[in-house]
Order: structure tokens, then C-alpha cells, then sequence
């Protein structure tokens, strides 16, 4: 390119740019505030992955209003505060929408924050995707318009699991709840608790830990040992899973476990053999989605490198559905007006390789279909390397899986 | 019972553990002065290395392997980096391993992935030493407990019976004086940042097969190891000792402790008081077993601030 050329390209795209603005909207903006350092980096950047992954596929079918959707990715640091400072910046470099996921604390930060800020500047509403944060209080008592929950949540989540353990009959009569002192893991013990006669089965210890602090879980295994159940359920993930698979793996304990995160990356790898038989409740095994999820697997590892094994499946189903509802909102003035959108998401049916997938009304829990897998041999997708995967043995529908909307949401709906 | 004596054993191996990482950190506090916030991640860097290094040259060779690599990038660090801030003052140094513990994490986040990975014991150690309390103990634990051991007993005779272990003594003590007797004190300064994180890079690549090898080790075990170093008291490697042992245990044997604040009080007869009140009385020990070694350290810190065995009051 010559000087002159290359001077007049640059003056006609600043010129296009200036004009931008008053002739043509600002791109619909999505931001997406994960842990991309730091300790959960490795949770944060498998959101954004997916995210991005799946934004990717709505520019490639049109976008939104004849532009491209923007994404903006800001970090963090894996903690609520770090994440308020970035919707701030997010908000103010024009994002209406926010997608998080990795951490019910982050989430908890975040909804309340947006409500407040819809509150104080109404007409211009920013909505949050959560795509993962699991805590109940999400759509309970902190629950608001502008809230969706893409994914499940504990009730959701220990409900399938012990069902399909129930009916394959491997729960047993004694079972151990071991989980993370904090709202997500208080949950999933309630929900053990709450789930036992269901399942047929007596708690008989429950045991609360620091959150991913703690380096040798081998006292928590003798404490198991001791206590002689025959299935241990724990909502466990990242570190603190990992090393509880790894001690279990050490002291040769008999118990089965009942799960909700092992497929994050590196857990069969450590826990080896020992875990096969072992369950898990999640809302993406590209097995159990036969020809569909086998297409979408295939096109996610073309793209991003790796196999949907653990939460992106989930995340891209999300956003995807975001961008579904988003195709029947007409622009006003040019721009997007956030309520009309999430009335729309309401009436929206979308399918996924996992079944339908709708947003519920009163509490914006979405209507999530639920797989229960298997650690197996003979699981198509083998994981970490290893010659195990996640064999799926039940599939249940949105409605099958839901639980009741919880009394302690009360939504204000837009008039 | 049994399970006494299980948690026992745990909570003694897991404080040798710490100890493993926590006495290069003494050593090299005590000889130069340097808080070394990098020293976790010479831990790290000892279970990567030794990750690498077992397919090529087996799991017993990559034990040493590892450890020797790791001291000659302490080595490094020493001559290279804290050697030019050295006459800046601590703050200097302070800052310079500070950001270098960081840039460490960066760069296995670059070669390693984010992920934690697939570092395991070899086959051949992955076996039950003996059956305890309804289940197996593991060999490996043992192995691990047993390389702490011998690392003590060696730095400690090196240190206190040997020559070397004079000119390293006297360098800490009055290194002008030391320098004025045609010792080299740079060099033994070396050589000591460079033993200190080779031993860390040890601990790293025995530890790092047990328990996980992930870019984040370093930031989970750090902060345990200072707490460790504060309570033996800045410097002592026996200090070290004691407290490792003390913080290994007191964390295991919390874990089985299901009682509150607020089964004290029922003693009283107030229970129902305390159980009405919540919050705080009703919180189980067994649920704070990873924060109680954080309130050891501010006792141990008002009661005496030079720690359990330091020697001198800093600051």
C-alpha cells in the first residue's frame, strides 16, 4: 500500500467513524466479566471461551440489527469486588448485557449491583446472563428482572442426581454430604438433606469446609472412613474436588460419589481408576445430545481446541438462546430496549442438543434438561487422556427437572 | 481411637510437608534478611520440573533432577537479581521476589495450561503401606514424611557440625567480620538462596504427585508456609519444626471436632441461649480447621512476637 493510500484509508475510516454515530447505532454490546487470572482463571476462561465461541456464531448467522454483536471481556480477578469495578467499566463503555458464571459470590455481586443501577437509570436497564453461578439465592430472595439463570441450581442438580442413583440403586441407605463453606455449597447441602427421604437415605454427617484453602483433605477422608456410608455427595469443584478425589483415590475408600463437577478439567486424570462408578448431575454431555451434540462437539473442538466437557456445553446453550430470543427484537431507534428483549426470552422455546430449553417467568430460573452420567470405560468422549469418560444414563427434561419456584422471589415486573 | 491416631499421622505428615517449604524460607530469612515471596513458587517450579523431567529420566532421578534445577534458577535469581537491590534495602528485595513469584505463575500458566496437571506417584509407590481405622494408609505419605525428616537431620548436622556449617554460621552472625577473615560472603549468600530453593523445589516434586501440581500451588501453600515461619520464629530452622508439626495437627484434628462455642455453654446450662444467638457460638470448629492456624499466628504474634524459637526481635 502506498504513503498516499494509506493516508486516504485512514482518513475515510475516521471519517466513517465519526460519522458512526450519528448515522448508524452503536453495535449491540455484550460484556463478559470472568476470572481470566488468578486462581479460578482456568473456570473463568472456560466461560469466556464459550462465549466467545458462541457470540462468534451469532455474527456468523447476521448479528443483531445488520452489525456485528461486540463482545467486551473484562477480568475479575475472581473475586465480587474486582467484578463490581468491572461493571462499572462495562456499563459505561455502553455493555447491556453481562454474562458471568464461574462464582456464586461474583453472581451475587453482580444481580445486585444491576438492580440497583436499573433502579437509578430506568430506561436504560442492563441485563446479566449467568451462565453457571448455582446458588439458590440467585432466583430467590436476590431475584429481579434483569436476572437470568442459564444453568441450574443446587435443588436442581442434587434432585437428578439422587434420582437416577435412587432408581439405578446405588445410593445406598448412608449417605455423607461434604461441601463448601459458602452459599453454593450450604445449598447442596441443604438439598442432600432435603432429597433424603426421596432418595431413601439418611444423612449421616454433614460436613462444611473452607473454600479451596485447604491443601490435604486426608482428614476429611478418615472422617468419612469412619463414619461407613455407603455414597459420599458433594458439590465440590476446582481444587478442592480434585484433592478430595485425590486422597479418597490414597486411603482406597469403597464409597461411591455423587457429584455436580467432576468433569472440570484434571479430575479423572488425578482421581484415576478410583473413580470409575462414580455419578455426576451436569447440564452438557455431548454423548446423551446423539447426532446434535456430537456436531456441536466436533465444531467447539474445531474452533477452540478442546472438547465441551465440562460448563462451556451449557454456556454456549445459553447464549445462543440469548441470541435466539434476540432475532424477533425489532430495534427502537436504533437501539435495543432491554425489556422488550427479556419478554421475548420468556416465549422462547429452544432447542439444544439436550432437549428444550425455556426461561421461567416468575423467577428467570431457567427450565434446564439435566444429564446424569457415569464414570465409565465405555463412555464415547474419553476425558483428561484417560481411558474414562462420562457415560450419560439419564436425561430429563426442563420440566422434569425443575423445582418449585421459591416463595422468597418477588419479582417486580416492568409495566 | 484409631481415628485418633489417623489424624495424628496425617496431621504429622502434612506439617512435614510444610516444613519441607518452610525451611528454605527460615534459612534464607535468617542468612540475608529476605522475606522471599517467590519461595512457594520455587515449590512450584520443583513439582513442574519434576513432571517433565520423569518420562525422560524416571520418577526417582527427576527427585533429584528437579530440586538441582530449581537451585540453580534460585542461584540465578540470587546473582542476577537480588544481588543489584541488594544495597537498596529489604523493601527493594521485598518487591523484586514479590514480582517474581508472579511471573513465575505466568510463565507455567504459559507452558503448563491453566489446568491442573496430570502429575501422579508412579505405580510402583502407589500402594498401602498398612490397613488403619478401615482404611488403607498410603506408602507415599510415608515416603514423603520420611524425606522431611532426613532433610532436617542433614541440614542440621551440615549446619552445626561441619565446617561449612561455621563459615555459613559466622556470615549470618557478623558477615563484615566473616569478609575481613577472607571468606567469601557473596558466595555463601548464593549458596544459600540457592540450597533454600532447591529444597522448596524438593518439596514441590515429592508433594506435587500427592497432592495437585496447578498454577495456583504456590498462592495455596504460600500463605501456610509464612504462617509457619512466623510462628517458629523468623530464622530457626527448628522453629520451623515445631510449628509445622504444631499446624499440621491442630488442622487435622480440628477437622473431627463437631462441637461450638455453643456446646461450651450448654455446660453451663446457657445452650439454648447460645444456639438462639447463632452467628459466631454456633459456627463448628470442624468447619474453621483451615482458619485456626491464621489465629494461632496473632497469638503467637502478641504473646511473642519473635516466634515460638526465634531468637531476635526484628524490626
Amino acid at each position: 500500500m502506498s504513503a498516499s493510500k494509506f493516508i486516504r484509508t485512514v482518513v475515510v475510516a475516521c471519517t466513517a467513524l465519526l460519522l458512526g454515530n450519528v448515522t448508524s447505532a452503536a453495535p449491540l454490546k455484550v460484556a463478559v466479566i470472568e476470572a481470566l487470572s488468578g486462581p479460578q482463571a482456568s473456570t473463568g476462561l472456560s466461560f469466556r471461551n464459550a462465549t466467545r465461541y458462541a457470540i462468534d456464531r451469532l455474527n456468523t448467522a447476521g448479528g443483531w440489527n445488520g452489525e456485528k454483536i461486540e463482545l467486551i471481556e473484562y477480568d475479575n480477578q475472581g473475586g465480587p469486588t474486582g467484578a463490581a469495578d468491572k461493571l462499572k467499566a462495562a456499563i459505561a463503555d455502553g455493555a447491556q448485557f453481562i454474562v458471568s458464571g464461574s462464582s456464586s459470590a461474583v453472581g451475587g455481586q453482580l444481580t445486585d449491583d444491576i438492580r440497583k443501577y436499573n433502579i437509578r437509570n430506568p430506561g436504560k436497564e442492563v441485563v446479566l446472563l449467568n451462565l453457571g453461578a448455582e446458588a439458590n439465592e440467585l432466583t430467590g430472595e436476590k431475584c429481579h428482572f434483569h436476572n437470568f439463570r442459564f444453568s441450574s441450581n443446587a435443588q436442581i442438580r442434587i434432585k437428578a442426581l439422587v434420582g437416577a442413583m435412587k432408581k439405578d440403586g446405588v445410593i445406598g441407605s448412608r449417605v455423607y454430604s461434604i461441601n463448601q463453606n459458602y452459599s453454593w455449597g450450604q445449598d447442596t447441602e441443604n438439598a442432600i438433606v432435603e432429597y433424603a427421604s426421596v432418595g431413601g437415605y439418611k444423612v449421616v454427617e454433614k460436613t462444611l469446609h473452607d473454600v479451596n484453602k485447604i491443601q490435604d483433605f486426608s482428614p476429611y477422608v478418615s472422617k468419612i472412613v469412619a463414619a461407613n456410608v455407603d455414597t459420599v455427595i458433594t458439590g465440590n469443584w476446582s481444587n478442592d474436588l480434585l484433592l478430595l478425589m485425590k486422597a479418597t483415590k490414597a486411603s482406597g475408600l469403597k464409597a461411591r460419589f455423587g457429584t455436580t463437577f467432576l468433569d472440570q478439567p484434571g479430575n479423572l486424570a488425578n482421581a484415576g481408576d478410583a473413580a470409575t462408578g462414580h455419578y455426576i448431575a451436569h447440564l452438557f454431555n455431548a454423548e446423551a445430545g446423539g447426532k446434535e451434540g456430537e456436531q456441536f462437539a466436533e465444531d467447539y473442538k474445531a474452533k477452540t481446541g478442546r472438547y465441551p466437557a465440562f460448563i462451556e456445553g451449557q454456556a454456549v446453550q445459553g447464549i445462543l438462546m440469548f441470541g435466539e430470543a434476540l432475532k424477533a427484537v425489532k430495534p427502537q431507534g436504533n437501539n435495543l430496549n432491554v425489556n422488550v428483549w427479556a419478554l421475548e426470552l420468556e416465549n422462547t422455546k429452544f432447542k439444544t442438543p439436550m432437549g428444550e430449553l425455556r426461561m421461567r417467568a416468575a423467577d428467570h430460573q431457567a427450565l434446564v434438561p439435566v444429564v446424569v452420567s457415569v464414570v465409565s470405560n465405555d463412555a464415547k468422549y474419553k476425558v483428561d487422556g484417560t481411558a474414562l469418560g462420562f457415560k450419560p444414563i439419564m436425561v430429563l427434561t426442563g420440566d422434569q427437572a425443575a423445582t418449585p419456584v421459591p416463595a422468597a422471589c418477588k419479582m417486580q415486573r416492568p409495566t | 481411637m484409631e481415628y485418633f491416631i489417623v489424624s495424628l499421622l496425617n496431621g504429622a505428615i502434612y506439617g512435614l510437608l510444610l516444613f519441607m517449604v518452610s525451611a528454605g524460607l527460615t534459612l534464607i530469612f535468617g542468612m540475608m534478611g529476605v522475606l522471599n515471596f517467590a519461595h512457594a513458587s520455587f515449590y512450584m517450579l520443583g513439582a513442574y520440573f519434576a513432571y517433565t523431567l520423569t518420562p525422560l529420566i524416571g520418577f526417582g532421578m527427576a527427585m533429584i533432577g528437579a530440586p538441582l534445577l530449581v537451585g540453580v534458577v534460585g542461584v540465578v535469581v540470587e546473582r542476577f537479581f537480588l544481588r543489584r537491590v541488594h544495597s537498596y534495602g529489604h523493601a527493594h528485595e521485598l518487591l523484586l521476589t514479590f514480582g517474581l513469584s508472579f511471573i513465575i505463575a505466568e510463565l507455567v500458566k504459559l507452558f503448563f495450561g491453566n489446568f491442573p496437571i496430570d502429575y501422579r506417584i508412579p505405580a510402583s509407590l502407589d500402594f498401602a503401606a498398612f490397613r488403619i481405622g478401615g482404611a488403607d494408609y498410603p506408602f507415599y505419605r510415608l515416603i514423603m514424611g520420611g524425606v522431611a525428616i532426613g532433610m532436617f537431620a542433614l541440614i542440621f548436622l551440615l549446619l552445626t557440625r561441619t565446617r561449612v556449617g561455621i563459615v555459613v554460621r559466622s556470615a549470618i552472625y557478623k558477615p563484615r567480620m566473616a569478609e575481613a577473615l577472607g571468606h567469601n560472603v557473596p558466595l555463601v549468600f548464593m549458596g544459600v538462596f540457592g540450597v533454600g530453593a532447591a529444597l522448596a523445589g524438593l518439596a514441590g516434586a515429592v508433594a506435587g504427585a500427592f497432592y495437585t501440581t496447578n498454577p495456583n500451588m504456590a498462592l495455596e501453600l504460600g500463605v501456610m508456609v509464612f504462617v509457619v515461619v512466623v510462628v517458629g520464629g523468623l530464622g530457626s530452622l527448628g522453629g520451623a519444626m515445631i510449628a509445622s508439626l504444631l499446624i499440621g495437627m491442630i488442622t487435622s484434628l480440628c477437622v473431627g471436632i463437631d462441637k461450638s462455642l455453643a456446646d461450651l455453654f450448654s455446660l453451663l446450662g446457657m445452650g439454648d441461649w447460645a444456639q438462639g444467638i447463632g452467628g459466631l457460638l454456633t459456627l463448628k470448629l470442624s468447619s474453621l480447621a483451615s482458619t485456626i492456624p491464621f489465629a494461632l499466628m496473632l497469638l503467637v504474634l502478641l504473646v511473642r512476637p519473635s516466634g515460638l524459637m526465634g531468637e531476635k526481635e526484628y524490626l
